[in-house]
């Protein structure tokens, strides 16, 4: 191990410090809150520093086995991001019913040296390192609120299924290996161009290796029909977490399959591409469906997080069409839905502050009049989410279906698909709206006081949801940039 | 600074959105400063849209006639600017726009008493996003104003609507919102194919380029049937055609009579603008192609909304059943490609926008004195409020088309297009004209003739004549359409250009076959 491996690695390194820290800090000053988000926060700073400072140029480590490129500093910067603004949310929710704060923290932080190290990793076995490392925090999470019958549920079925995805997503690696005989990424890619070169069809064991690492990652990306465990650990979870979950694991089982799909498997992504096509078309119509009967809202937010992983498969798949704008499309998606998606979970903590209120659409009645900021801020994510320019996520929708329209059949019907389920999943995000400005509290409203940290989450998320929407310029040439540092030449 | 470089079209876009901010701004118990920052933001607007026409060169040659231009780089890797300009169809939309704004706003003083801070907002964000639609000239842009309009509506309606308006408000969004997504797909695939063509993204999203492209290189016959559905669909959704017009009648009913005054006067507009603008010239061989089956929905729409408004028991509905019959008459002049037609068509547009505007009002003001809408239950009205009966009836005239006001000359101009098209298209919508007179006069004679209803005199002292404030949102209208009955040339003289140019494009088009209509 060399000192410029050393080097190298600084941000994750300095994230598993940071967890670490903050679990000491609590046990000198046990219960105190002040002391560990400062760390927290200081820590995170730190790391957004290392980031940028590595992120100067491209490099490897262990002898190629970790990389720092483009992507890997937009997604480190991503997964910051998520677990920072989570830690801002997470204060006021948990103090009213008892929950620690410092292992919340260090739990996330943990889970998020698990995602930088797969947007790093360059090796199959790294790459399984880093996920394990990331979901296991998150099994941990859902089951935070631990004498929760519904958190507890939740975590266990999270726990189940993860692990059983874990397992197969394994066992599709251990296929790979075999039949190229490397883990390193490059060297799985250059392995496949040569089986593939003769134009020869994929051989059993290649086609069960694909399968099987389809089959796992469509797991931890809650894609249909393998969304089972999503519904249950959202609504069960604390609503921080539940916001965590939705994008953390998310975003960095993406980075997964860009490690993995698009830069190892890139040279039979003709092969997976139609597998990933019908993931896609199902993952976004069978998520809005179901979302469409919730009342709910988080169990809402947890089916429409199931429909916008859909829409970035679209990108995916546009990308294994031929068209890079494709993953750009993905990439900026996955920025956008962050901050739109938190900021709607930090509303929904926000007003579940005192302990009981449930997060169904009643909660919601008349929000508008009671809390005229909370109110608008919602109505901003929710229009955000289903799509309504000028927002983030509107521009992530053109974007991917830009992408798709690109690419040509048979890509270019998701498109229509994609679509015509944006048009469905308005009639849920704006019910939310109906029920905020349209419908009168039942019962004696309640205004509950917001800490401070809350706000500037809220200022943050919805900062970046206008302004990702109005001059996506800058983040588009970040995402061209990131797409470009994987694509073979 | 010269006069030329006055941003004068983004001072207009943008004026509404600042008085919207300021008027959040206002707190909340200050309700007379902020209908007043409202109403003075919507009249500035108003003012400086008019002076569009001072500096407006109506006979610029061919379709380079788009003015006040004003171009910044948006989104440079994909070529998305932020483009705007307006040729003589835009600026008598906008000012029909700005015209229509202020005096909806100066008509909800009255009827809107609850959150009135976020009843104006909402009005100023809607008039940024309809003034923005007509003067955008990026497709890009275009369709981010066109969505913009949806929410401020959407709001309006469900949150002042009547007492089915949730209903009515998801119904009106869940229609658009299909219709202009695909519209979306269409524009991104417009642009790429602009971009396969000429390697360069550069003006893929710029009206103008693709407008050339479109005249020179042209779109293959494919792409145009499909993207030309794609934008038919969205507009004729929001004009609406039939059969995409069940949304309009349950929008109508239930939106506050400031919200129906808009959705009829400019909304409605904005679909048939887009035929003009986008669909037509950008694919023209499409258009050609599906004319025959729009003409026939056309008629379908002129001669159906007319049976349905005959048959209303309620005011509103019939007033909203008309607009239905009424914008036949415009997609009608549109696809015809005839040059009366379509400006008969332009015509019949402000027209409309300013008769069915007054009408509404005028529902809304006996709605306000009475809370109720049925026809039946009026009756005599002359005697107790003359003057409100002399305004009804002379809007009634105007809309049912009498010679010398404005709805006239639209309605007249399309039927010789038509004629020329077709005299029996022509005779079909002219049997329109009859029932047009027959609905309105009939209703106008229940409500205004005879003996003064039980209800109404039930009613006593409550039911007062117009007061200043609703003349004063009424003579505006009203003089407008006199003046454009009398002198269409203004308004002809203003279009001509346009009419031109898009012509000059369609004319170019050859219908595609469809291999199973051969």
């Amino acid at each position: 191990m060399a000192w410029a491996d050393i080097v190298t690695i600084a941000p994750l390194l300095a994230s598993i410090l940071l967890a670490a820290a903050i679990v000491l800090v609590d046990m000198a000053l046990p219960g105190r809150r002040t002391p560990v988000l400062l760390v927290s926060f200081a820590g995170l700073a730190v790391v957004t520093a290392l980031i940028f400072i590595t992120g100067q140029e491209s490099a490897t480590a262990f002898g190629g086995a970790y990389v720092v490129d483009p992507l890997t500093t937009f997604l480190d910067l991503l997964f910051v991001s998520i677990v920072a603004l989570t830690i801002l949310f997470a204060p006021d929710y948990l103090e009213p019913r008892d929950l620690p704060l410092a292992e919340f923290c260090a739990t996330l932080v943990f889970a998020m040296s698990g995602a930088m190290l797969i947007s790093a990793a360059a090796d199959l076995l790294v790459l399984f390192l880093g996920l394990e490392l990331m979901v296991l925090p998150g099994y941990l999470l859902a089951g935070f609120a631990k004498r929760d019958a519904l958190s507890t549920e939740g975590a266990i079925k999270y726990f189940l299924l993860g692990s059983f995805s874990s397992a197969i997503f394994l066992f599709g690696l251990a296929f790979v290996w075999g039949l190229t005989g490397t883990t390193r990424v490059s060297g799985v890619a250059d392995a496949l161009s040569t089986i593939v070169a003769g134009g020869a069809p994929l051989s059993a064991g290649l086609a069960m290796g694909l399968a099987f690492l389809t089959a796992g990652v469509a797991f931890k990306i809650a894609a249909v029909p393998f969304h089972y465990w999503t519904p249950d650990a959202y609504q069960g979870s604390p609503t921080p977490v539940t916001g965590y979950l939705s994008v953390g694991p998310k975003i960095g089982a993406f980075a997964l399959i860009i490690r993995l799909f698009v830069e190892a498997l890139g040279p039979v992504q003709a092969d997976w591409m139609p597998v990933i096509w019908v993931l896609a078309a199902l993952t976004m119509t069978l998520g809005n469906l179901v979302a469409l009967t919730q009342t709910n809202v988080k169990r809402m937010l947890a089916y429409s997080s199931i429909a916008h992983t859909g829409y970035m498969l679209v990108g995916l798949t546009a990308y294994a069409a031929g068209q890079i704008d494709g993953l750009e499309g993905l990439l900026y998606y996955g920025a956008a839905y962050t901050f739109m998606n938190l900021g709607a979970f930090a509303v929904v903590a926000a007003l579940q502050r005192r302990p009981g209120v449930t997060s169904s659409l009643d909660t919601f009645a008349g929000l508008g009049r009671r809390e005229p900021i909370l109110g608008i801020l919602m109505t901003l994510f929710m229009l955000s989410l289903t799509g309504i320019p000028p927002t983030a996520g509107f521009f992530g929708k053109a974007y991917v279906i830009l992408a798709a329209v690109e690419a040509g059949p048979p890509v270019n019907y998701l498109a229509i698909i994609a679509v015509l389920n944006a048009a469905m999943a308005a009639f849920y995000y704006l019910r939310v709206v109906v029920y905020m400005y349209m419908r009168d509290p039942a019962g004696e409203p309640t205004v509950s006081r917001h800490g401070v940290l809350v706000w500037v989450g809220l200022a943050v998320t919805t900062f970046a949801t206008i302004v990702f929407g109005l001059f996506p310029s800058a983040l588009v040439d970040v995402v061209t940039n990131a797409a470009r540092a994987v694509v073979r030449a | 600074m010269n006069v030329a470089d006055v941003p004068i079209l983004s001072i207009i876009t943008f004026l509404p959105l600042a008085g919207a901010i300021l008027v959040a701004l206002i707190p909340r118990r200050m309700v007379g400063a902020t209908r007043a920052a409202a109403l003075g933001t919507a009249l500035l607007a108003w003012v400086f849209s008019l002076f569009l026409l001072l500096g407006y060169v109506p006979d610029r040659p061919g379709f380079a006639g788009f003015q006040y231009q004003e171009v910044v780089d948006w989104i440079p890797v994909f070529g998305i600017q932020y483009k705007v300009g307006v040729d003589g169809l835009s600026v008598a939309l906008v000012i029909l726009t700005t015209t229509l704004t202020w005096i909806s706003i100066l008509a909800s003083f009255g009827p809107i008493k609850e959150r009135v801070k976020e009843y104006m907002a909402s009005f100023l964000v809607l008039e940024v996003g309809m003034i923005g639609v007509f003067v955008a000239l990026d497709l890009f842009l275009f369709y981010i104003f066109w969505e913009i309009v949806l929410v401020p509506m959407y709001l309006i309606i469900g949150i002042w609507g009547g007492a089915n308006r949730i209903y009515a408000t998801i119904k009106f969004v869940l229609y658009t919102l299909v219709g202009s997504l695909l519209m979306l797909v269409a524009i991104l695939a417009t642009a790429f194919v602009f971009q396969a063509a000429t390697g360069s993204w550069t003006g893929a999203f710029d009206y103008e380029s693709l407008r050339a492209f479109s005249g020179s290189v042209g779109f293959s016959d494919t792409f145009q049937l499909f993207a030309f559905l794609a934008f038919f669909l969205a507009f004729a959704i929001k004009v609406p055609m039939f059969p995409f017009h069940t949304w309009l009648p349950d929008a109508h009913v239930e939106a506050p009579t400031a919200g129906s005054v808009i959705l009829a006067a400019i909304l409605l507009k904005l679909g048939a603008y887009g035929f003009i603008r986008f669909a037509l010239p950008l694919f023209p061989d499409a258009a050609a192609t599906f004319a025959p089956a729009i003409i026939a929905l056309s008629l379908i729409a002129i001669v159906y909304g007319a049976i349905v408004a005959l048959v209303q028991p309620d005011l509103k509905k019939l007033v909203a059943y008309s607009s239905v019959s009424h914008m036949g008459f415009v997609t009608l002049g549109i696809f015809i490609f005839q040059e009366q037609g379509m400006q008969g068509a332009i015509v019949q547009m402000i027209s409309h926008g300013l008769i069915t505007g007054a009408l509404f009002l005028l529902v809304g003001v006996i709605y306000e004195r009475t809370h109720d809408r049925l026809i039946a239950k009026m009756g005599g009205l002359a005697a107790p409020v003359p003057v409100y009966a002399a305004t009804l009836g002379f809007f009634v005239f105007a809309s049912a088309g009498l010679p010398g006001l404005a709805g006239f000359v639209g309605e007249f101009l399309v039927l010789v297009g038509a004629y020329a098209y077709s005299p029996w298209v022509a005779a079909i919508a002219a049997l329109c004209m009859i029932l047009a007179a027959a609905y309105l006069l009939w209703m106008f004679q229940r409500v205004a003739f005879g003996e003064v209803s039980d209800f109404l005199r039930s009613l006593g002292h409550h039911l007062t004549d117009m007061r200043p404030v609703e003349i004063l949102t009424l003579v505006p209208l009203g003089t407008l359409v006199v003046v454009f009955g009398l002198f269409p040339g203004l308004l002809l003289e203003l279009v001509q250009g346009t009419v031109v140019s898009v012509l000059h494009d369609v004319g170019a088009g050859t219908a595609i076959n469809l291999f199973f209509w051969q």
